[in-house]
């Protein structure tokens, strides 16, 4: 059994979604690691810089939004009809950053020899 | 734009503890207003969620795509709306999936609810049994953590039931009592000469105060008839012929495999309170006539004593009668019907159609 329970003002937390996997540089897993820098441009395009790479992409608002569910407890996989456990609803997402054309490395100008 | 987002992962990020939920219409707004929503299941059963008064199936979908929760990441409009006073913004990734919790209402799981309560049926206030058990008997709060529905559907499928709490605790009478207590009620009227659409509550419990506690006898009276309070103040009860007919039907052909049909309608017109009329209609998904024997026969078959999965509800039935008409086969699955699903769509999807000497009927898709 297990409950989840909306509390008090629910923060609006936003959704970036990336084609492929995101993996580390270096080993050590993601936590504390960079991902890249979001820009936006005047039109609301946003643009994500990851390592070499410029990836472009679109806002969109959720026709379904989602909830994000944080487990209390530490196991490590959400399993319903598992042993009774603890879920509280942290933020809610009504808008997702869609990237989904390949990324594009950032070459830099090389100037020619006058 | 000149706000940038530094996007890191936070360092909760890999653990895995963070999940998402694809939202239903209506929920958000429900999770905005402060409502919970519950996960409920056994180890043996596919989790649902329900909101206050909804059931939802719950389903894994994977996506190829990686999904970032990012809490704090301002979109354009919220960045033109009010820019930030430093252009650089650290936002910290919360956590990241490649799957989803999707959601489908579905009918919440009430079949359970009725055997929970089966288990022991009250049989009145002398029985013996109901002293001695304390479990085997279910509060408000024990049915809410074992059936997979909604609060309010558990409620309201109480009352369909006719439950009653006793002690604190939901139970069902033994039809056998049931009936000796409808019995009492139909005798009283009957030699108090009141009419039907008129039975005096504060006449019954004084009357039969002495036979069976007030609380049954009210009772007996709010599952057979439909209360209302005059001008007075004076509640009264308007006795439901269809369903007094119907539980007096039920006594009868429950001692039996099965009844000629034309004997069994005239015992059944002679055993029911005087000014009541019985029709066979009443006797939609509670017994089913037989019209190709000769002589023509009737026989008990409840429809909640039928398996509640829809395949296995047809498969059930198709093994009770090879061919069914739509109009004898209706009572039997008109519960499975889904929240804008009619009879004739269920039918399309799980029987073959034929005709039978000019009349349509379905049988099932598959061997039995």
């Amino acid at each position: 059994l297990s409950r989840s329970s909306g509390t008090g003002a629910l923060a609006q937390w936003v959704l970036v979604e990336l084609q492929g996997e995101v993996e580390p540089r270096q080993s050590g897993g993601l936590a504390g690691s960079l991902l890249g820098d979001l820009h936006y441009t005047c039109e609301g395009v946003p643009v994500l810089i990851v390592g070499h790479h410029i990836l472009y992409g679109k806002v969109v608002q959720l026709e379904k939004p989602f909830a994000v569910l944080v487990k209390e407890g530490g196991a490590p996989q959400p399993s319903p009809g598992g042993s009774h456990s603890c879920y509280t609803v942290t933020a809610l997402i009504k808008t997702k950053l869609l990237f989904k054309t390949r990324p594009k490395p950032i070459i830099t100008h090389v100037p020619k020899k006058v | 734009l000149p706000a940038v987002h530094c996007l890191s992962f936070g360092p909760q990020a890999g653990g895995g503890e963070c999940c998402l939920l694809q939202l239903e219409p209506g929920l958000c707004a429900e999770l905005e207003a402060g409502r919970s929503l519950v996960i409920r299941g056994e180890k043996d059963e596919h989790a649902v969620l329900c909101s206050k008064d909804k059931t939802y199936d719950m389903k894994i979908a994977d996506t190829s795509n990686m999904l970032l929760f990012v809490p704090g990441c301002k979109t354009p409009e919220e960045l033109n709306a009010d820019p930030p006073s430093c252009n650089i913004i650290h936002s910290q990734i919360a956590g990241f999936s490649n799957n989803y919790w999707e959601l489908r209402r579905c009918r919440p799981k009430l079949k359970k609810l009725r055997k929970l309560l089966m288990e022991v049926p009250y049989e009145g206030p002398d029985s013996q049994k109901d002293q001695t058990l304390t479990f085997s008997k279910y509060t408000t709060e024990d049915l809410l953590s074992l059936i997979q529905a909604s609060e309010e559907e558990i409620l309201h499928q109480l009352q369909v039931i006719d439950a009653c709490k006793i002690e604190g605790y939901w139970r069902i009478l033994d039809f056998e009592y049931e009936m000796k207590l409808l019995n009492h009620v139909t005798q009283l009227i009957d030699s108090e000469s009141w009419p039907l659409s008129k039975v005096p509550l504060c006449a019954c419990l004084e009357e039969l105060g002495s036979l069976e506690p007030r609380e049954m006898i009210e009772h007996i009276l709010l599952s057979y008839g439909r209360k209302y309070v005059d001008d007075a103040g004076n509640v009264f009860f308007e006795m439901r012929e269809d369903k007094i007919c119907r539980a007096i039907a039920q006594m009868l052909l429950q001692n039996a495999v099965k009844f000629n049909l034309s004997e069994f309608e005239e015992v059944w017109q002679q055993s029911v309170p005087e000014g009541m009329t019985t029709r066979l209609e009443q006797l939609k998904g509670l017994a089913l006539v037989d019209k190709s024997s000769r002589p023509e026969t009737i026989f008990l078959l409840k429809v909640e004593d039928l398996p509640e999965d829809n395949q296995e509800r047809f498969n059930s039935l198709f093994g009770i009668r090879e061919k069914w008409t739509e109009v004898d086969i209706t009572p039997y699955i008109q519960d499975l019907c889904a929240e804008k699903q009619t009879v004739g769509a269920l039918l399309t999807k799980y029987a073959r159609s034929s005709m039978l000497n000019g009349v349509k009927v379905y049988n099932s898709r598959r061997p039995i």
